[in-house]
């Protein structure tokens, strides 16, 4: 929680991007059921307006002289035509003469055309209908034709009739207000009930925080809770960091207490051997043995106190690269001996683990090899596969054509818990330090002789993890 | 031979300071990374000892330094780290031996004398031309397996010309080899222990295994057994 500016919170993260949802989810949906609403009935006025031109022809009729009638005006289908500009308005032109209903009064409709033939009828608008000096409305138009026999001839008919617009928005306006108050309760519920399932998928969540800031405060030892599945492998990995990091601690503890404690035996040597007057070159001798003693006790719990645990998640380490630097060094230093150093290192061959780790075992093994090789080390490294295993092990084999080990000091080389004093001449505290890196890691150490060189071959394996 | 010693802890360089001058080394010292990389660029030393951890200037620095002024001379490093990582990377940046402390003096000196036979390309542990035999660890020479009696300065004349036997080897440079730094530097006295040399090695004068060439300097003649 260092950064700047502190990340969203996740509850946060969901609300919003949910309202966001609901919200175009909503509008989208009365959009669409505004529309639909609208073109429902403008398809009702064209067939309330077909249903109006039939009443129309029927009434039409044309006298002896031939011109045009229309019977009895007071039997038109809706009242408002015969009302002063109630908004609907019909017009009817004929070669024999035209018509219009009463509602047009003090304006004229505009003059259009005479069909002159028929034609199948048609709704268009809304278009704006002039009503006087300088005002319109909206309307819509329907145009509708019919031919009628007369005494002299056949004649075509052209009905027109206007509708405003407003008795259209009216129905419109009362549609929307109660449609977006429906709306707008649908929303705020499905508000609600997000918001309550994000506290409920959430609370895990919380409780892990609980347990954490509880854990800090030294109330619980390890995340105890049953996790759901997502959270699970979360809750599990700070666990293994929390044991590994007390396993660290103790080791680091018991490295402490070993080193002080083991110093304690040369320096009780040393201190009887000034209270014995001892003769000075004897005296001389024990004192350079036990230094050695205590050196090698500090180098070997160093090692330790350096390596203290594993990292839990290292990153696995290319092999050849570190051989190389390894034996480069070791080649200078042998220089004058010219031993020849070969690799067999399969490429794909990886440590799972610390790089400190992997040096002092190939610096250790290698510089024995070279120390006791005549002419000859062989350097053998190849990946373990093991169905199921996350990462892969590794096999190691360090050989030289030296004089080799006799079988009877060969478990004196293996034995565990090496101490500075009961070590195999030649094979120093470098051994017990990397048979403690070989456990660490729960890998197998084994010593014979070399089939291909005929000196020492040293074996490492290293377990698979999975 | 003039070696530096760079080590800034004063018991530790004093006593090992102490030791190779009765070893017959020319010794100059150093007590921290600065005052190293100084002398090291300046001085033709024919060995370093390095501490790696120094004040001012790290002791891995004052290698480097001292390979990047172009220094060939052969570096050996005192560490009181273990660890691979310390010592592949003290190796890396040009140093030729490391030692781990604590040490015994005496792998301390067997290291250094190894160090200057390998630089001067020798590989045996004696240095051997004809009948001259030169054993750099115990700093006896004989002749036909005859032991020759010599003086610490005679003995330190004939090692440095059997060490670059064949090569020439300048006044100067035998010089400022063999002596302290503010020894007193007498030409004539190089020539008298040239002389004397001459007639302990090769009584009869029928070997003459040292030449002069007039002018510029001295070469051992013997060809090497190697």
């Amino acid at each position: 929680m260092t950064s700047m500016r502190r990340a969203l919170s996740l509850h946060a993260r969901q609300l919003i991007a949910a309202s966001l949802g609901l919200i175009a989810f909503l509008g989208l949906t009365g959009v669409a059921l505004d529309q639909a609403f609208r073109s429902t009935l403008v398809d009702t006025m064209e067939m309330r307006m077909a249903r109006y031109a039939d009443v129309f022809w029927n009434e039409l009729e044309f006298d002896r002289k031939g011109r045009l009638i229309v019977k009895d005006i007071d039997n038109l289908p809706d009242a408002r035509f015969n009302n002063y500009r109630s908004g609907l308005y019909a017009q009817i032109q004929t070669a024999r003469g035209d018509w219009q209903s009463e509602s047009v009064a003090l304006f004229s409709l505009p003059e259009l055309p005479d069909a002159g033939k028929v034609q199948a009828p048609e709704l268009s608008g809304p278009l704006q209908l002039p009503v006087g000096e300088d005002s319109s409305i909206g309307a819509y138009r329907y145009t509708a034709t019919a031919e009628f026999e007369t005494r002299k001839g056949p004649v075509v008919a052209t009905l027109r009739i206007y509708e405003g617009e407003q008795e259209i928005f009216r129905q419109v306006a009362g549609f929307r207000r109660s449609l977006w108050a429906y709306l707008g309760i649908a929303g705020a519920l499905l508000t609600l009930v997000q918001v309550f399932i994000l506290r409920w998928s959430l609370q895990p969540l919380r409780g892990l925080e609980h347990e954490l800031s509880a854990l800090q405060e030294g109330r619980v030892q390890r995340l105890g809770r049953q996790y759901p599945t997502e959270l699970h492998p979360i809750a599990n990995s700070i666990n293994a960091l929390i044991d590994s990091e007390r396993g660290n601690l103790e080791l680091s503890r018991n490295t402490l207490a070993d080193l002080a404690h083991s110093l304690k035996t040369p320096l009780a040597v040393l201190q009887s051997q000034l209270e014995n007057h001892a003769d000075p070159d004897r005296f001389r001798e024990e004192v350079y043995g036990q230094i050695q003693r205590m050196n090698d006790i500090v180098s070997y719990q160093l090692s330790r106190a350096a390596r203290s645990g594993h990292a839990l998640y290292s990153a696995p380490i290319g092999i050849l690269p570190h051989a190389e630097s390894i034996v480069s060094s070791l080649e200078k230093i042998y220089r004058s001996k010219g031993v020849l150093c070969e690799f067999e290192i399969d490429p794909k061959s990886q440590f799972s683990g610390e790089l400190g780790d992997l040096q002092e075992l190939l610096g250790n093994f290698l510089e024995n090899a070279f120390k006791w090789a005549r002419q000859r080390v062989l350097l053998t490294v190849r990946p373990l596969y093991e169905p199921a295993a996350k990462r892969p092990g590794l096999f190691l084999c360090i050989e030289d054509d030296g004089a080799g080990i006799a079988p009877e000091d060969i478990s004196k080389i293996l034995q565990r818990g090496v101490r500075g004093d009961e070590r195999v001449q030649g094979h120093g505290i470098g051994m017990a330090i990397v048979q403690d890196i070989i456990q660490s890691y729960g890998g197998q150490l084994a010593v014979d002789r070399s089939a291909e060189l005929g000196g020492a071959r040293f074996t490492i394996t290293l377990p698979c993890l999975s | 031979m003039r070696i530096l010693l760079v080590e800034d802890e004063a018991p530790l360089r004093e006593t090992l300071a102490a030791r190779l001058k009765r070893e017959g080394f020319a010794v100059d010292t150093a007590s921290d990374g600065e005052e190293a990389l100084f002398h090291g660029r300046e001085v033709p030393f024919d060995i370093a000892v390095i501490d790696l951890g120094l004040p001012k200037l790290s002791g891995m620095d004052v290698v480097k330094g001292l390979r990047d002024a172009g220094q060939k001379f052969p570096i050996l490093i005192l560490t009181a780290r273990s660890s691979w990582q310390d010592k592949v990377e003290g190796l890396k940046y040009g140093a030729d031996d490391y030692l781990v402390k604590p040490f015994h003096v005496e792998e301390l000196l067997a290291r250094i004398n190894a160090l200057l036979r390998r630089a001067a390309g020798w590989s045996k542990p004696s240095l051997e031309c004809g009948p001259v035999k030169l054993d750099l660890a115990a700093q006896k020479v004989s002749i036909n397996d005859e032991p020759a009696e010599l003086t610490s300065y005679e003995y330190k004349v004939l090692e440095y010309l059997m060490l670059h036997a064949g090569d020439l080897v300048s006044k100067a440079d035998l010089t400022e080899h063999i002596y302290q730094q503010d020894f007193d530097r007498d030409s004539n006295v190089l020539e008298v222990f040239v002389g004397r040399l001459r007639k302990k090695l090769d009584p009869d004068g029928s070997l003459k295994p040292i030449e002069t060439v007039r002018g510029r300097g001295y070469r051992f003649a013997i060809p090497r057994n190697e």
